[in-house]
């Protein structure tokens, strides 16, 4: 039976093409999209994993930088270098605004880092660009990809910055990062009281865990995150905001993936419903028959999961040469989410020709012209 | 006669009740031994399909029975049905019936995979079924690619791989040309009786008879043995020899299905037979006629 299901599928080569493509099509637009949610929370989470912090200090109930507001008193900065287990730390300020280069606005996330700063700093430097001075921003994301280059100059809250160098890997295809000097972003913002986290390095022998609590024991007004928990609020934060989003474009794809299997399902046991008259003539079972149905459903789900992947794997290596901003990380667990519901689809399209085989009544075939 | 294959007492169908009732099948008997080919042959509309339903276990009887090799198949519940026509039976179509995503060879193997055979046993046992009907060069071909006459053998190999006792074929020639069609009651016949399976076939195909046991005429839903029945000459209904209307012409009987035909044919007797001696002869003295009287027309 299983070669009756798979003739049935591929005897007309455009139709098993038509059936098989959009199956792969759909699974690759649900794995696509999967992809690129757990890209951009990779990228979120990246300046944070790469900053060299084990505990990120903030303003007491704030654990993420993403969408948040934090400030710390500078004053605290001192409490926390005095905490036990503390071998370093370095206060830093930031917000979201816009960078301009030529007319061109780009949002991103400013980040102040105190002179001699030794966290927080930017990713790579690209060979030529040096740290910034007074005056200066190291950018990382959409405006140096845009093309501004080093010497070149970018306006930041009204003031312009020259830029001294370019990083890579941090930012997001949401979010530009461009890093100035702490008192220039003081200056700019009106005040030199406060800074947004302080980043904790820990002392050799001491846990990210054990130091976070002590600091939060030792200075009121904070809340202490070790890396890992808080690099995982900020990709909470992004999955959050696009979960909604995540659920309709999943549903999309999958919708138009069992359109199209229903569709092809249906067709192809209507176009042969006098053949499968002829087999419960002769002496096959309903049961039988669905069982043919359901394998060629299950064949175009397999093939077409199968050229989905590829299809999702290949735009994922492509897209980053095309935009280095996008990255697309195929998971595990969206693989097997896709597997596990395009079977469930293929189950689904195969309900209607197996009831329309159901009420066939074989008596028919006889005196019925079929080959 | 030895134990009948097939036995088939006081069959009926009726379809509709009250006043739309039809009773397509009335109280049909009818025995096919081992070995024996029987045809059923009746004008359209006589419940030759009816019939052949039923016998295949495809269609339930309002009444009568049905017993193949002995055992009742008209008391089996629906659902045990089908695993019978599978084992039990074989099938041959009018318009052959091939999958036709299927080659020939999977066509064959199909049914016997269906019917309990392992993959490996059933292409063995359709390859050996093909070669049997010489389409050793056929096994891969689809349908599309074959003749009439191969199609039908395929269909046959199909009927047979099972290794049925009883097979029933529902106008097995009507699409096959005259040398296919002689091809194709040989082969039946040869599997009838040299296999000892027992065959049905449902026909109009008068050539069927030359490869037929027995011939019957089903009518009104029921059967009458041909022996027993005559032609009318004028309209070529089979009549009863017992209710027929008689008529000497040239010194032999001639029966009718009406006085109508019985008239038509004394007016003008030599018009339904002129390829014989006094068909001929009348002929020609009316051609004579003819000619004198257009001749008298003219001067």
């Amino acid at each position: 039976m299983f070669a009756l299901a798979r003739n049935n599928l591929f005897r007309s080569r455009m139709k098993a093409l038509m059936a098989i493509g959009g199956v792969a099509l759909a699974m690759m637009l649900v794995l696509s999209l999967d992809a690129i949610l757990a890209g951009l929370e990779n990228r979120i989470g990246a300046f944070v994993e790469r900053a060299g912090a084990d505990v990120w200090v903030a303003q007491s109930g704030v654990r993420n930088m993403h969408m948040a507001s934090s400030a710390v008193p500078r004053g605290l900065v001192d409490q926390v270098r005095q905490v036990p287990g503390v071998a370093e730390a370095t206060p830093i300020r930031y917000l979201t605004n816009v960078v301009r280069s030529g007319d061109q606005d780009y949002i991103a996330t400013v980040i102040g880092l105190p002179v001699g700063a030794t966290m927080g700093l930017p990713n790579a430097l690209v060979p030529g660009g040096t740290m910034p001075k007074s005056g200066q921003v190291v950018i990382d994301g959409a405006v140096g990809k845009a093309g501004a280059n080093v010497g070149d100059g970018v306006r930041i809250l009204g003031s312009t910055f020259e830029i001294s160098g370019r990083s890579e890997g941090l930012a997001s295809s949401l979010s530009s990062l461009a890093f100035i000097p702490l008192s220039d972003l003081d200056r700019m913002l009106g005040n030199d009281r406060v800074v947004s986290y302080v980043l904790v390095r820990a002392a050799p022998g001491v846990s990210a865990e054990s130091l976070s609590a002590a600091i939060e024991t030792r200075v009121n007004g904070v809340t202490a995150s070790t890396r890992t928990q808080f690099a995982g609020e900020e990709r909470r934060v992004v999955r959050d905001m696009s979960t909604e989003i995540a659920v309709i474009m999943n549903l999309a794809g999958l919708l138009i993936g069992f359109a199209v299997m229903a569709l092809s399902i249906y067709t192809a046991t209507a176009s042969r419903l006098p053949e499968y008259g002829v087999l419960k003539a002769v002496g096959a079972s309903t049961r039988r028959l669905a069982g043919v149905v359901v394998t060629q459903a299950a064949l175009t789900v397999v093939v077409g999961l199968v050229l989905g992947l590829i299809a999702a794997y290949a735009t994922a290596l492509i897209a980053p040469h095309l935009d280095p901003l996008f990255d697309l990380e195929i998971t595990f667990a969206s693989v097997v989410k896709v597997s596990l519901v395009s079977f469930a689809v293929a189950a689904l399209a195969a309900i209607a020709p197996i009831i329309q085989i159901a009420g066939l009544d074989p008596a028919v075939v006889f005196r019925r012209r079929i080959a | 006669m030895n134990t009948p294959t097939l036995a088939v007492t006081d069959l009926s169908r009726r379809f509709g009740s009250g006043p739309t009732e039809v009773l397509a099948v009335r109280n049909v008997s009818l025995a096919v031994a081992p070995g024996e080919v029987v045809l059923i042959m009746g004008p359209s509309g006589s419940g030759k399909t009816t019939l052949l339903l039923m016998l295949g276990a495809l269609l339930r009887p309002s009444g009568g029975e049905i017993r193949l090799d002995g055992e009742v198949l008209t008391n089996r519940p629906e659902r045990e049905l089908p695993a019978i026509r599978l084992r039990r039976f074989g099938f041959i179509f009018q318009d052959f019936n091939l999958l036709s995503a299927l080659s020939a060879i999977e066509n064959v193997a199909l049914v016997g995979v269906m019917g309990g055979m392992s993959s490996k046993e059933a292409k063995a046992r359709a390859t050996d079924l093909l070669t049997q009907f010489g389409l050793l060069e056929r096994l891969r071909f689809r349908p599309e690619l074959l003749s009439g006459g191969e199609k039908q053998r395929v269909a046959i190999a199909r009927a047979l791989v099972n290794d049925p006792t009883f097979i029933l074929a529902d106008e097995p020639t009507a699409n096959l040309d005259a040398k296919n069609g002689r091809e194709l009651m040989r082969l039946l016949r040869s599997i009838a009786k040299e296999q000892g399976r027992s065959i049905v076939i449902v026909s109009h195909d008068e050539r069927i008879r030359d490869i037929a046991d027995r011939v019957l005429w089903l009518e009104d839903g029921s059967l009458k043995e041909m022996t027993a029945l005559s032609v009318d000459p004028v309209c070529a209904m089979r009549v009863e020899q017992e209710k027929a209307l008689i008529s000497i012409w040239d010194g032999e009987p001639f029966t009718f299905c009406s006085k109508g035909c019985r008239d038509e044919f004394l007016q003008a007797p030599y018009r339904f037979f002129p390829d014989t001696a006094a068909g001929g002869r009348h002929a020609a003295a009316l051609r004579d006629a003819v000619r004198m009287e257009t001749a008298v027309g003219a001067v």
